[in-house]
């Protein structure tokens, strides 16, 4: 916690070499904090995602999100924080991907039946005996 | 602030990566892959251009990290975001696609009802047309006003035999007959010579766009105009009455064009036998 501070004061006042020098040896380490709010979004997103029959037209795309929260829930256990803010921004996104996938799987089944209806109309129509 | 933070991770990156040119990334080759791809469909470049856009601003974001050096494993995770926006702008255009499909075959139904319904009436006029004239000795056998009427799609109504004129007989706005009504005009005229003792009261109606007042003026131009058309044909006036009643008794809802198309009409009502419709 104390390494961003202290980064600052030393850019100002030591050669960059330095800084660059110490912000590596000290790069890799837990210094970033528990990305609560990231994983907040994702757990929603997954939430939002689940609710609205998601699961009937876009599974795998769900199944993707889902698996990946669990890795990001985990990666928070593990504090291995980084990780983790990268898992809960894919997984805000994959479950996007998958309300947005079975919304255009939707889309598509109703296209087709409006279609199908006027084709059956154009049918039923041109069989119509004439009088 | 911006030029020193800028040194520090050009330094960053050259200290990181061993190499000065940075080591190909899969996953930012394909997400850039996928972006061209998706810039270059028409399908998603007019359906989703705010969506493409995010993607764009992803890849170069992706691609600058690769370019500044940066590990592996936050150019592949750029990367895979900017794949995934790419396939939100994908599913997004397609989505709204698919939705103009749907509300383009509502459209079609529509069509293709209002074409039936003008067939049926252009088959009836054909079909009286050639009754006309293979049938000229059989006229006198058809003495029955029910029968006579049915080629022109008459309906029986407790005001008596009803034979509705579509607007297809008029220009939009217009009172003047189009040249096409005339044969349902020869076909009315002879059901009236036929039909010596009966008189007729001729309606206009409008859909209720416009105003009451102009509705009602324009139902009345219409019921004139095919009162004289059928004079013309040798019809005697006394015989006729024309009434005008605008947008009202409308046979369908107004809310849809084909509802307004049907009530855009003029009625012609065939009076019982004998007894005078009084002209107004």
């Amino acid at each position: 916690m104390k390494i961003a501070p202290l980064i600052n004061q030393t850019t100002k006042v030591l050669p960059l070499t330095l800084a660059v020098a110490f912000g590596l040896s000290m790069g890799g380490c837990a210094s970033t904090p528990v990305p609560h709010e990231r994983m907040a979004v994702a757990e929603a997103a997954v939430a939002r995602a689940n609710s609205t029959g998601t699961s009937e037209n876009a599974a795998s795309e769900l199944l993707v999100a889902t698996t990946k929260l669990e890795r990001a829930r985990q990666a928070v256990i593990d504090k291995d924080n980084a990780l983790a803010a990268q898992l809960a921004e894919q997984v805000a996104l994959d479950a996007q991907v998958a309300e947005l996938h079975a919304q255009s799987e939707r889309s598509r089944k109703a296209a087709v039946e409006s279609k199908d209806a006027a084709r059956a109309l154009s049918e039923e129509i041109n069989r119509k005996p004439v009088q | 602030m911006n030029i020193r933070l800028m040194s520090l991770l050009t330094l960053t990156a050259a200290l990181v990566a061993c190499a000065s040119v940075p080591e190909r990334n899969l996953a930012l080759d394909q997400a850039r892959g996928n972006f061209n791809q998706a810039e270059h469909d028409p399908q998603v470049l007019g359906l989703a251009p705010a969506e493409l856009k995010m993607a764009k601003e992803s890849l170069m974001q992706a691609q600058q990290a690769w370019i500044s050096g940066s590990p592996r494993p936050t150019v592949d995770h750029l990367a895979y975001i900017a794949s995934q926006r790419v396939v939100i702008a994908r599913e997004t255009a397609s989505s709204s696609a698919y939705q103009r499909i749907s509300s383009g075959a509502a459209a079609k139904r529509e069509q293709v009802r209002l074409a039936a319904r003008t067939e049926e009436a252009n088959k009836a006029q054909q079909q009286l047309a050639l009754s006309q004239q293979s049938n000229a000795s059989k006229d006198e056998q058809v003495s029955d006003l029910e029968a006579q009427l049915k080629d022109l799609n008459a309906r029986r109504t407790d005001r008596g035999m009803v034979v509705t004129l579509g607007d297809i007989l008029f220009d939009s706005g217009k009172s003047q007959l189009l040249p096409g009504a005339q044969g349902n005009m020869a076909k009315l005229a002879d059901v009236f010579k036929r039909n010596p003792q009966r008189t007729a009261s001729i309606e206009g109606y409008t859909d209720n766009v416009g105003s009451v007042s102009s509705n009602m003026d324009l139902s009345s131009r219409r019921a004139n105009a095919v009162m004289a058309a059928l004079v013309s044909q040798g019809v005697a006036a006394m015989r006729l009455s024309a009434k005008s009643f605008g947008e009202n008794n409308p046979v369908a809802s107004n809310d849809t064009p084909a509802g307004r198309q049907m009530n855009r009409r003029v009625e012609i009502v065939f009076g019982p036998e004998s007894v005078r419709i009084l002209a107004q």
